[in-house]
């Protein structure tokens, strides 16, 4: 398609995400929370649906909840009501779904997201609410296999106001909600794990067009790769439909990840009747203001503020700032090395172009990091010293994160210690003088530009330890006499 | 050896030695064995289990902690009880065998009672004869050819034909309370949110309760004070302390009590029945009450927002019979959807199917706010009736049932005529509080007429009062059997 | 008095299968008889402060986030009708109902 026709329309998106919350237990009974269990083992009478049970909030899916809303702003609600969602499908145990509907406990927040560009978009939160999750299914010739595991795991389900304009800005949202969430200790924001997932809805406009197009829900965008890959397919689709004279139809599709296309899973002509009634075995949910106000207080610093924190008070870009803030555990790091080494500057450079990449490379996270925070404090503070030079602490860098070793250990090893002992490099100059007799006269008879070539070779001499500063003076002092 | 059918005398024939547990619960077994089969008041029976427990006492003694040591109480088979099938009285609950047990029966056992039976009722808890059950009708012990009433008829005839001390039942719009006036005996629906609900087949969430049969005031009240109280399973029950039910009932009093009724709430009784409770209303003036009237404006319509509210939760409370996960599936069914339809389709009976169309219909887009959530408003509109009242008096009265036990068949042809059997008590559901019913005559055709006391909510303690001094003013009531 | 359709419609919503025309036209009586009573509810003046809360005010909202593993799952798939492999099992779905 060309940019000319493509560059006629606009797209307009909203994204609805279902994020599991960081509990123990499930959201309405004491069932384990965790992944990976081996099948219908984490499950009781009130998942599974057996005559008889009732479910029990979890306070603390609440708690997680409310921070959530907090760390985008939202309006926490008094009170909100939970409801029954009610359909038919083999992992909905029930045959509905506990969910909040008329009376979610929050709505109107926002995140804001910046853009490649560097600018800035706000992007609107119509609501959030929670929810429990359902089963699992798995579809095959033989019949539907179902755990129960996942029955039950406390999620809330967060809805945009259809704000976005184009897949980067959907994925640039998708990426800080995720960050928001995980900073606020709320949800793991694994999307491959399943406990973050995504749903689009897409629609398209000519430019300029007050209203909305027929908009189409995209589902199963099971990865961060995917996301602006699977969204701008499903926009050119529209488009050219649009384009062809033909109407976009109103559908459930399927982002297939083999193929690189999107399919229909079904028809929505005739939407689903899920006969919301308020949840008759709950009270209402009451979230007072004492309550809110604890979380609000408890609530662990976010990565917009630690960014521009870190800017104001370590000079740093917007760009560093945001690398060095991806996550709260790279950030707590990041901090820690300040703290301890007292450079600010050092540690951000360090951090990124010595440490990052070298995890990255080695598949690890900063948490399985070789090479401790204090550790590396401790280098730098070497190199402020002069202890050692910037090139040697290279070095000693590349082996402690090979050896997990600790700088100290490392200098002393490989005696990497920069000389600074002046009657030490006044001996290493003498020599050089001494073997370099030729060069000697022509400098002290004018060519002062040679100086540069005595400082190599006590670098040389002295395999690089030397202490490049004082070698200057100290061979300025010595060819000057 | 004559076993006493109620609770105290059991307890007496234990400290004094006079039998053991496992002599009185055989005695039990075979009055099951010998009425039951023209009863069918029993779905499931474990004799081996029932002596096993009553063995095990044998060794112990009666002692406060064990309050219902060695009494056998029959359990409403919409009660999970683990190790007990439990069908809520339908076939597609066929061969289910709970995985776990109710809280209230828990509490029983935990005080010594020997559970000696699952018993019948309408499926799922829908009905007014026990006519619905698709294992066959329960019999009314008082005359066979009769209903017991219904939902928890089963558990009604049990404790009236002796094959129990005590039963539990559940108790949505009058299940409770209907079947112990037409089978004679003490039943009591306590406030919502009295009992826990956990491990009971939900038919209503924001109706249902769970309650007790017994012959006399002081052993519903024992059972009450058992199984009453907070459960951590169940978020919607009360934290308030349960009194002690028993204390005081020998000397509670009539005198200067405050007894409202609404005569316009009176039409429509059957001229027994209307004369029955007059007669009970003079008793009550007579040992000191203060009669007064009050008015209840909305308890007309009180059938009508029922039968909107009950199927709408049942439709969701019952989505989960699907062939899934336990229970009857379909075996000739050719597809996913069509195990659900058929399943449902063939599981479930004609009541319970009608009921889930009507809730699925009220609930649906387009109609909720006219039908449910209309329903919801006037029930608000019921529950402020008595709340107005209960400032003019302590306890509201009414007969229980507006006719004494009908014949098998006799109200089957539509729903309606049915539905009427409840009208004095669904309003008491609607509004969460709670009600008992005590015996207060005979018909000539020497069947039970039953009494109702509505209390304010959580005051069953001056409701076991009041009927307790009714009792001994109105003398001793005859049992079933005595009357043949 | 409800259509034919409409019945339909809600035997479908709900999942049950009407076996026959008999059937279908029963519950036609019978849901109608049922609705032409319910609508007196129509007439009256209510408003959306008298709704209901029926849950008592001291009920314990809460339970705290305990992990209580219940002592026998073993036992919720032991009424299944059909498991392999420890997951419930029914032969294929057609059409994914899925939300």
């Amino acid at each position: 398609m060309s940019e000319e026709i493509r560059d006629k329309y606009e797209a307009v998106i909203g994204l609805e995400v279902h994020a599991q919350l960081l509990t123990r237990s499930k959201m309405f009974c004491g069932c384990e929370n965790r992944f990976g269990a081996s099948p219908n083992s984490l499950i009781c009478p009130v998942c599974t649906g057996q005559p008889g049970a009732l479910p029990v909030v979890n306070r603390r899916a609440v708690e997680l909840g409310v921070r959530a809303a907090l760390a985008i702003g939202g309006k926490v609600h008094g009170e909100s009501v939970f409801a029954r969602k009610n359909y038919f499908y083999p992992d909905l145990p029930k045959g509905y779904q506990i969910s909040q509907y008329e009376k979610p406990f929050c709505t109107d927040g926002a995140l804001v997201v910046r853009l490649k560009s560097g600018e800035e978009r706000r992007i609107g939160i119509q609501r959030i609410h929670f929810e429990e999750d359902a089963g699992k299914s798995m579809h095959q010739s033989a019949g539907s296999f179902v755990n129960l595991n996942r029955a039950g795991v406390p999620l809330v389900e967060i809805v945009t106001h259809p704000d976005m304009r184009n897949s980067h800005e959907a994925g640039q949202y998708l990426r800080e909600l995720r960050t928001v969430l995980r900073y606020a200790g709320v949800c793991d924001g694994n999307m491959e794990q399943g406990n973050f997932r995504c749903d689009a809805n897409i629609s398209v406009r000519l430019r300029g067009a007050k209203t909305f197009g027929t908009r189409v829900e995209l589902k199963n965008i099971n990865s961060f790769r995917y996301v602006e890959k699977a969204i701008d397919f499903e926009i050119d689709r529209q488009i050219e439909s649009v384009e062809r004279g033909e109407a976009v139809r109103q559908q459930t599709r399927l982002w297939d990840s083999a193929q690189g296309v999107t399919q229909v899973m079904r028809e929505k002509e005739e939407a689903h009747d899920y006969r919301y009634f308020p949840e008759p075995d709950l009270s209402v949910l009451v979230i007072d203001e004492a309550w809110r106000d604890r979380v609000a207080r408890d609530m662990p610093e976010l990565p917009e503020a630690k960014r521009r924190r870190l800017m104001a008070d370590h000079q740093l870009s917007a760009y560093d700032a945001g690398v060095l803030t991806a996550s709260r555990e790279l950030a707590d790091y990041y901090e820690r090395v300040v703290s301890t080494s007292g450079n600010a500057k050092a540690s951000a450079n360090w951090v990124m172009n010595e440490l990052l990449g070298r995890l990255n490379a080695a598949g690890k996270e900063i948490e399985g990091s070789p090479v401790p925070d204090r550790e590396l404090a401790a280098l730098i503070r070497k190199v402020d010293s002069a202890e050692i030079s910037g090139k040697i602490a290279k070095v000693v860098f590349e082996e402690m994160f090979a050896t997990g070793k600790g700088a100290d250990a490392v200098v002393r090893e490989k005696g990497l210690a920069q000389i600074s002992d002046s009657s030490q490099l006044e001996a290493a100059i003498h020599k050089v003088i001494a073997d370099n007799p030729a060069q000697t006269q022509e400098y002290r008879a004018g060519k002062i530009k040679l100086l540069g070539f005595f400082v190599g070779q006590v670098m040389k001499e002295t395999r690089g330890q030397a202490n490049p500063g004082m070698v200057n003076e100290l061979v300025k002092k010595i060819l000057d006499r | 050896m004559g076993i006493p059918l109620e609770i105290a005398g059991l307890l007496e024939g234990y400290r004094k030695k006079a039998f053991k547990p496992s002599e009185a619960v055989d005695a039990f077994l075979k009055t099951i064995e010998a009425v039951n089969p023209g009863l069918n008041a029993f779905l499931e029976v474990r004799a081996d289990v029932a002596r096993s427990q009553a063995r095990a006492l044998d060794a112990k003694q009666p002692t406060d902690g064990l309050p219902l040591f060695g009494v056998p109480v029959a359990i409403k088979d919409n009660f999970l009880v683990e190790g007990w099938k439990a069908t809520a009285g339908s076939r597609i609950l066929e061969g289910y065998v709970s995985p776990y047990t109710a809280t209230s029966v828990q509490r029983l056992v935990d005080a010594g009672a020997v559970v000696i039976g699952k018993t019948n009722c309408d499926e799922f808890a829908m009905g007014s004869s026990n006519e619905n059950s698709a294992f066959g009708p329960c019999r009314n012990p008082w005359d066979p050819a009769r209903v017991p009433g219904g939902s928890s008829g089963g558990s009604a005839a049990a404790v009236a034909a002796g094959c129990a001390a005590i039963s539990l039942g559940t108790d949505t719009g009058g299940s409770i309370r209907q079947p112990a006036s037409l089978c004679g005996l003490v039943g009591v629906k306590p406030s919502y949110g009295r009992v826990s609900r956990y491990g009971v087949v939900a038919f209503a969430s924001s109706l249902d309760q769970v309650g007790p049969f017994g012959l006399t005031t002081w052993d519903a009240a024992r059972v009450l004070e058992v199984m009453a109280g907070h459960d951590p399973h169940d978020a919607t029950s009360s934290r308030r302390e349960v009194p002690r039910y028993t204390a005081g009932l020998a000397s509670a009093t009539l005198k200067g009590v405050r007894i409202g009724y609404a005569p316009a709430w009176l039409e429509g009784v059957e001229p027994e029945v209307r004369a029955r409770f007059d007669e009970a209303l003079a008793v009550l003036r007579s040992e000191g009450a203060v009669l007064c009237e009050v008015a209840l404006p909305h308890t007309k319509y009180a059938l009508s927002t029922y039968y909107l509210l009950a199927p709408s939760e049942a439709s969701s409370n019952l989505a989960r019979y699907d062939g899934v996960h336990y229970g009857l599936r379909s075996k000739d069914a050719r597809s996913g959807e069509e195990i659900y339809t058929r399943t449902r389709g063939r599981g479930f009976g004609p009541e319970v199917k009608l009921r889930i169309m009507l809730g699925t219909y009220a609930l649906s887009a387009g109609y909720y706010d006219a039908y449910y959530l209309r329903a919801n408003q006037v029930r608000g509109l019921i529950s402020g009736d008595f709340f107005g009242a209960f400032g003019k008096c302590d306890c509201i009265v009414s007969p229980t049932s507006p006719t004494t036990a009908f014949k098998l068949g006799e109200k089957t042809d539509d729903p309606l005529t049915m539905y009427l059997s409840d009208i004095f008590t669904l309003p008491v559901n609607l509004a969460g509080l709670p009600g008992l019913s005590v015996p207060c005559g005979l018909d000539s055709k020497g069947l039970p007429v039953g009494l109702q006391l509505i209390g304010r909510a959580f005051d069953e303690q001056g409701l076991f009062g009041l009927a307790s001094a009714y009792e001994r003013a109105r003398g001793k009531f005859p049992l079933a059997g005595e009357k043949r | 008095m409800l259509s034919r359709e409409e019945v339909l419609r809600i035997a479908k919503l709900a999942r049950l299968e009407l076996a026959s025309e008999a059937e279908v036209a029963l519950y036609q009586r019978r849901l109608g008889r049922v609705l032409e009573h319910v609508r007196e509810l129509s007439s009256l003046t209510v408003s959306a402060e008298s709704s209901v809360r029926h849950v008592p005010a001291d009920a314990d909202a809460f339970r705290e986030d305990v992990v209580a593993p219940f002592p026998n799952p073993g036992a919720l798939l032991q009424n299944a009708p059909h498991v392999q492999d420890d997951h419930f099992v029914l032969p294929a779905v057609l059409e994914p109902e899925a939300e």
